[in-house]
């Protein structure tokens, strides 16, 4: 199982961090963790580039989720970028797909 | 041994010789006598019958006797205690007689008080010029250090064999009461519909973790029944109360609204409002659904609604299958407003309304974690047992998730409502 690489930068946008490996029931918590404690200023946007997510189940949706109402909670938005299909699929499956804003690059989701 | 640099070692070991031949003029002062008397152990020595003729010091001081108390008045045996006597009798002086020697016996002394010694006996019979027997040489070691040491172990195995059984014990206790609260995440029975068969299947992953699936089937007003089926994110105690939570509540919710998407809604609502800023957010997925049986036809109405569960099949009796879509559903308790969406289905006799949770689906049949059974898959699957009854199917569905073997590690609810074959509709399908 890969591990869990979570690189954070800022863009104009805001914070910026690329998810590299798994989002499961044991890296997971890394992701909420790191999430919770990021500071993201009212109406700038979270992204999370998932172009290196290798594995995503329950435990990486949760995630994904406690990020979504970490930035609401700021009055931010998330954006996630170049999401692996199996990982789209199951937002698409659980509806999630409509909460988040989906972005194919990153590019284009950092410039404001 | 610590060096400077460019001193070599004594090969010897002993640099000072003064203190060595010190203690060697004080070892060659013992007499014979003295160490005999004094000896760390006991020594005796006895004629052919057992008399005893010699005997040191030392083992008089051990058995609390004087020496002409024994000398030539007793037997070796009649220092030993009964259970010694016996061992004495029955193997140890058969042995010695035939052996000549014999060592390291475990045996029992008698003290003069009444008291009793475990020693260990050697003995070696000394013969004269001719060959003939003389008499018996014998050297007694203190047991008692060894004999505590062996009980300390004894006890200690029972300590640990005790705390074993207890946790053994304690083990079973827990997987009974997990059991119980398990089977009260679900129904006991399922309540009789006219018209319609179901049936159900719970795979729990490991004994003994508490399951995160869930289903329920129950009469909501004279005609129509409920059914929903879903599953909790997570897993543990933490995922079984959001499912005891879940099911009384989509209960409670149908009495005051059979509605799918109001029950859904209120789920949605109290989960939410539980779950939110508690810093531990949990969800579900969960199909919810109405039957209504028409006796007259002898079809049924399904109206269900979804909140991000997998879709519903639909087996007809013909092998084809329907995928009931409710595309948009979101994940029970994620957003304090959530939408769900509808849809129906008319089931006719022979067809069959299968839902299950994604243990099923996501069911892992390579080495890959990334190949899953999937839902294509299902789909031939059960097409392959159209028109089957409902517990046939589920059967069939349990010897397929039998067969999944390790590559199934999750929770697995199956719920099947099926309207037998043999109650043809008058106007056919």
């Amino acid at each position: 199982m890969s591990p869990l690489k979570i690189i954070r930068r800022d863009a104009e946008t805001g914070p910026v961090l690329e998810v590299v490996g798994d989002l499961d029931f044991v890296h997971a918590p890394e992701l909420r963790e790191h999430i919770s404690r990021l500071v993201v200023p009212p109406g700038r946007r979270l992204v999370l580039d998932l172009a290196g997510l290798e594995f995503c189940d329950s435990s990486g949706i949760t995630a994904l989720i406690a990020a979504h109402s970490h930035a609401q909670a700021a009055r931010a938005e998330v954006v996630l970028v170049a999401v692996p299909a199996h990982t789209r699929r199951i937002l698409h499956m659980v509806g999630l797909d409509q909460i988040f804003t989906l972005h194919p690059d990153s590019d284009k989701a950092t410039r404001s | 041994m610590m060096c400077s640099a460019g001193e070599q070692p004594d090969p010897h070991g002993a640099g000072d010789g003064g203190v060595s031949h010190a203690a060697f003029a004080s070892l060659l002062e013992d007499s014979v006598e003295e160490l005999y008397e004094n000896a760390p152990c006991g020594y005796l020595s006895t004629l052919m019958d057992g008399t005893v003729a010699k005997i040191n010091e030392t083992l008089l001081t051990w058995l609390d006797l004087r020496r002409e108390e024994v000398v030539g008045r007793m037997r070796f045996s009649d220092l030993l205690s009964v259970g010694g006597k016996l061992y004495h009798e029955t193997h140890f002086a058969p042995l010695l007689r035939m052996q000549g020697e014999i060592s390291g016996i475990a045996l029992e002394m008698r003290q003069s008080g009444g008291g009793r010694i475990p020693v260990l006996v050697s003995s070696a019979v000394k013969h004269g010029t001719t060959g003939e027997p003389l008499l018996i040489r014998t050297t007694v070691f203190d047991a008692r250090d060894r004999r505590a040491y062996e009980e300390e172990l004894l006890r200690g195995r029972k300590v640990a064999e005790e705390a074993r059984r207890r946790a053994e014990a304690d083990r079973a206790r827990l997987q009974h009461a997990l059991a119980v609260l398990q089977q009260s995440l679900l129904p006991d029975t399922l309540p009789a519909i006219p018209g319609v068969e179901a049936a159900t299947h719970y795979h729990t992953a490991s004994p003994d973790q508490l399951g995160g699936d869930f289903y329920d089937v129950f009469p909501v007003d004279g005609k129509r029944f409920g059914f929903f089926l879903g599953d909790v994110c997570g897993k543990g105690p933490e995922a079984a109360a959001v499912t005891s939570l879940t099911r009384y509540t989509l209960r409670a919710a149908a009495v005051h609204d059979p509605d799918p998407v109001a029950t859904l809604t209120t789920l949605n609502k109290v989960l939410h409002e539980r779950y939110t800023g508690s810093g531990d957010p949990r969800f579900c997925t969960a199909v919810f659904g109405t039957l209504e049986p028409d006796a007259a036809t002898g079809r049924m109405r399904v109206h269900l609604a979804s909140g991000g569960h997998p879709p519903a099949l639909v087996v007809r009796a013909d092998g084809t299958v329907d995928s009931l879509h409710t595309p948009g559903g979101l994940l029970v308790g994620v957003l304090p407003a959530a939408r769900f969406v509808t849809t129906t289905a008319v089931l006719a006799p022979g067809d069959t309304l299968l839902l299950y949770t994604d243990g099923l689906t996501e069911a892992r049949t390579g080495s890959d974690r990334t190949s899953l059974f999937g839902e294509e898959a299902l789909r031939g699957f059960v097409a392959a047992h159209a028109g089957r009854a409902a517990k046939d199917l589920v059967e069939a569905l349990i010897n397929l998730l039998e067969g999944f073997g390790d590559g199934l590690d999750d929770d697995t609810a199956l719920l099947a409502l099926g309207i037998p074959a043999d109650r043809t509709a008058p106007d056919g399908r």
